[in-house]
């Protein structure tokens, strides 16, 4: 295989621009995720948001013809599925696990089922243009970092300030200490007069609002079609780089950016046909994105234990009773 | 038969539990009806939302299950990965262990059992059936193995270990019947036949294979598993109270791993016994998400040994109809997934306020 081509200059830009691009849904899914884990709520659903989000953003791209009109779509999916979250988890306080994995199972059938009722078995899946990168005037011709960072789709921009924006949110106002003591000490908030559900209720519509748009920029941004399964767990991978970041949204964006730079690589490695010449299967570079994430995760872990979680994580609160004493 | 895991009781149970012993069984059988009629009515709806006459389809699938005895055996099929799944979920899930990877532990019981059997060099049915039933089953426990190891001792999270390790295994199985155990005479990829010797044979009478009887021992042995033996017991008790039951003297530890070793060796054993059964060789397409639905199973089962088996059938006849749907109407049979979804949300819901 030609290690050259792939690590010369050239090839780095076009492999760093890749990962950038790559790690966006999975970034956005896993910031919202952190976002709603800090209130309290394990939102395992996590996966269905953004598939829900990914289906609505190419219903709404394809009829529509007007990608901003998609985009607008996969946000609305992503929030279908976190309002069904957070009426189980919140309002019904049902145990959060089993809502998230049978929301996961739910959007798995209700997006094959309508896009397979819409289109029908065809050799030739719809598909639309998917947006293109936009080259920022002067600071995409600075050598090296303009072309990775500066001539990526509007889209991509985008992600990074609402990223930024969640984060700020969190730490920096007011309503963010409220979400962070909701996810520690529901209690205490509901002591100071505070609704808890009704922050956890905002907390996962955030996710749901933040996968859906992960979604569309999965399919808006970069493929243009859909098929059944197309988020390939990046929604799980997603609640892992949560537990790498250890539930800080900045800490958690870099671990998506490096899932996204090993995806790229992997794609790289695949299209270079490594595979077949050195005698490493490409099923192997195809695991290789899970096996890093399943990695990542247990070095976090093992280093941390819990400490940085939210300790209300995953606990339904009851306002009448107690919660549970631990 | 009496229930003996009361121990539950010394502990406050949490605010949704699957295996409470205090609503009678009258009323969770009410329960359960409500939520499955709730469930269809959506699918109803959702039907009715994609062009179809909701009744004429519904009629289309009882008509595709119950009408031909071909259709009934396709139904105990499913019934078979459905239940060995569901039962080794149920386990797992008693415990609050979420192993939600079921779909890769079966993928891998079906190679490396399937492997097994199609290198064997003894080919004499009675050395090679239960000893293809076993490796197959020891994969399963070895990639269940991974997730309870990581959770017993670093604490890694289970719900995502074992799921991203079904993406891993789904790669390990196209690469295997790709590469290594191809077989060049098909133009697709997949392995070579298993050896006559090596098939379970079909049941007399029956036109479904020997891994029937298997699933269906299963019930009364994992029934006495959960419920008379003190690991059952301290299952229970890990899933209620992880730091109480650490406290009472148990290795949690220990648990944790066994647990996920029989979860993960039950799907397993579905997985070598649909290919011992019914597929005959390994392919692309050995699961149409068994290993998922089987969530389902255990979850509208209610974590108890009948209660899965019920809804194993019931899983089963919905998986056929939704065929016959597909085959009659021209409708995507995915709207089944949806109902089976359905179904548990509403009877997540319908506890809920049923034990106000």
């Amino acid at each position: 295989m030609d290690w050259g081509a792939i690590f010369s200059g050239a090839g780095i830009i076009a492999l760093l621009n890749a990962g950038i691009r790559l790690a966006m849904p999975t970034a956005l899914a896993a910031v919202g995720e952190t976002f709603c884990e800090r209130s309290g709520v394990l939102n395992l659903s996590l996966e269905g948001m953004l598939l829900a989000g990914a289906f609505t953003s190419f219903m709404g791209g394809y009829y529509s013809g007007n990608l901003w009109v998609g985009v607008l779509a996969g946000i609305g999916g992503g929030l279908a599925i976190g309002i069904l979250m957070a009426l189980l988890s919140v309002t019904f306080k049902t145990a959060q696990v089993i809502n998230g994995i049978v929301l996961v199972l739910f959007a798995t059938g209700l997006t094959a089922f309508t896009y397979n009722s819409v289109f029908g078995v065809t050799t030739t899946p719809p598909r639309f243009d998917s947006m293109r990168p936009l080259e920022i005037p002067w600071l995409s011709s600075i050598p090296g970092v303009g072309p990775v960072l500066f001539e990526q789709s509007i889209l991509v921009y985008l992600s990074v300030v609402v990223i930024v924006a969640v984060s700020w949110l969190l730490f920096r106002t007011r309503y963010g200490l409220t979400v962070r003591a909701a996810g520690e000490k529901p209690t205490a908030v509901d002591a100071a007069g505070v609704n808890v559900d009704r922050v956890r209720w905002v907390a996962t519509l955030v996710a749901g609002a933040m996968a859906g748009f992960g979604g569309a920029v999965l399919i808006v941004g970069q493929l243009g079609f859909f098929r059944d399964s197309i988020t390939a767990g990046r929604g799980w991978v997603a609640i892992a780089l949560v537990i790498f970041g250890r539930w800080t949204p900045l800490r958690v964006f870099g671990g998506a950016l490096l899932f996204g730079m090993t995806d790229a690589l992997q794609l790289r490695i695949q299209a270079a046909g490594g595979g077949i010449q050195s005698g490493v299967p490409f099923e192997f570079f195809q695991a290789l994105p899970y096996l890093v994430t399943i990695g990542v995760v247990i070095v976090a872990t093992a280093r941390s234990r819990d400490d940085a979680m939210p300790t209300a994580l995953g606990e339904t609160f009851e306002k009448e009773s107690k919660t549970k004493a631990e | 038969m009496t229930k003996i895991d009361t121990t539950a009781d010394a502990t406050e149970p949490e605010t949704t539990e699957f295996v409470e012993e205090s609503t009678s069984l009258v009323r969770q059988f009410g329960l359960t009806a409500l939520a499955i009629f709730m469930a269809l009515f959506c699918g109803a709806l959702l039907l009715w939302a994609a062009g179809a006459n909701p009744f004429v389809a519904y009629a289309d699938m009882v008509k595709g299950v119950f009408t031909s005895p071909a259709a009934i055996s396709l139904v105990m099929g499913d019934v078979v990965p459905l239940l060995t799944i569901g039962l080794g979920l149920m386990i797992a899930f008693r415990a609050k262990i979420w192993n939600i990877g079921a779909e890769g532990q079966f993928l891998l019981g079906a190679l490396f059992g399937g492997a097994f059997a199609i290198y064997s060099p003894i080919e004499a049915p009675i050395f090679i059936i239960p000893m293809t039933l076993l490796v197959g089953t020891a994969a399963g426990a070895a990639w269940g193995w991974i997730v309870g190891f990581l959770r017993a001792h670093w604490g890694v999270n289970e719900v995502i270990t074992s799921l991203l390790l079904v993406y891993v295994a789904g790669f390990i199985v196209v690469y295997a019947i790709r590469q290594p155990m191809r077989d060049p005479e098909y133009f697709l990829p997949q392995s070579a036949a298993l050896p006559d010797t090596a098939r379970l044979g079909d049941i007399p009478w029956l036109d479904v294979h020997a891994g029937l009887l298997i699933a269906l021992a299963l019930v009364p042995l994992t029934a006495y598993l959960v419920n008379r033996t003190s690991f059952g017991i301290r299952s229970l008790m890990l899933g209620y109270n992880p730091d109480g039951t650490r406290a009472a003297g148990v290795n949690t530890s220990k648990l944790t791993v066994r647990i996920m070793l029989i979860s993960g060796g039950l799907a397993g054993l579905a997985g070598i016994m649909q290919v011992m059964g019914a597929e005959t060789r390994i392919t692309n397409n050995i699961s149409p998400g068994f290993g998922f639905t089987a969530i389902i199973v255990a979850l509208l089962g209610r974590l108890r040994p009948i209660g899965v088996f019920l809804a194993a059938v019931l899983i089963g006849v919905l998986n056929v109809g939704g065929d016959a749907l597909q085959r009659s109407q021209g409708l995507p049979r995915a709207v089944v997934v949806v109902i089976q979804a359905l179904f548990v949300i509403f009877l997540l819901i319908a506890e809920r306020t049923g034990s106000r």
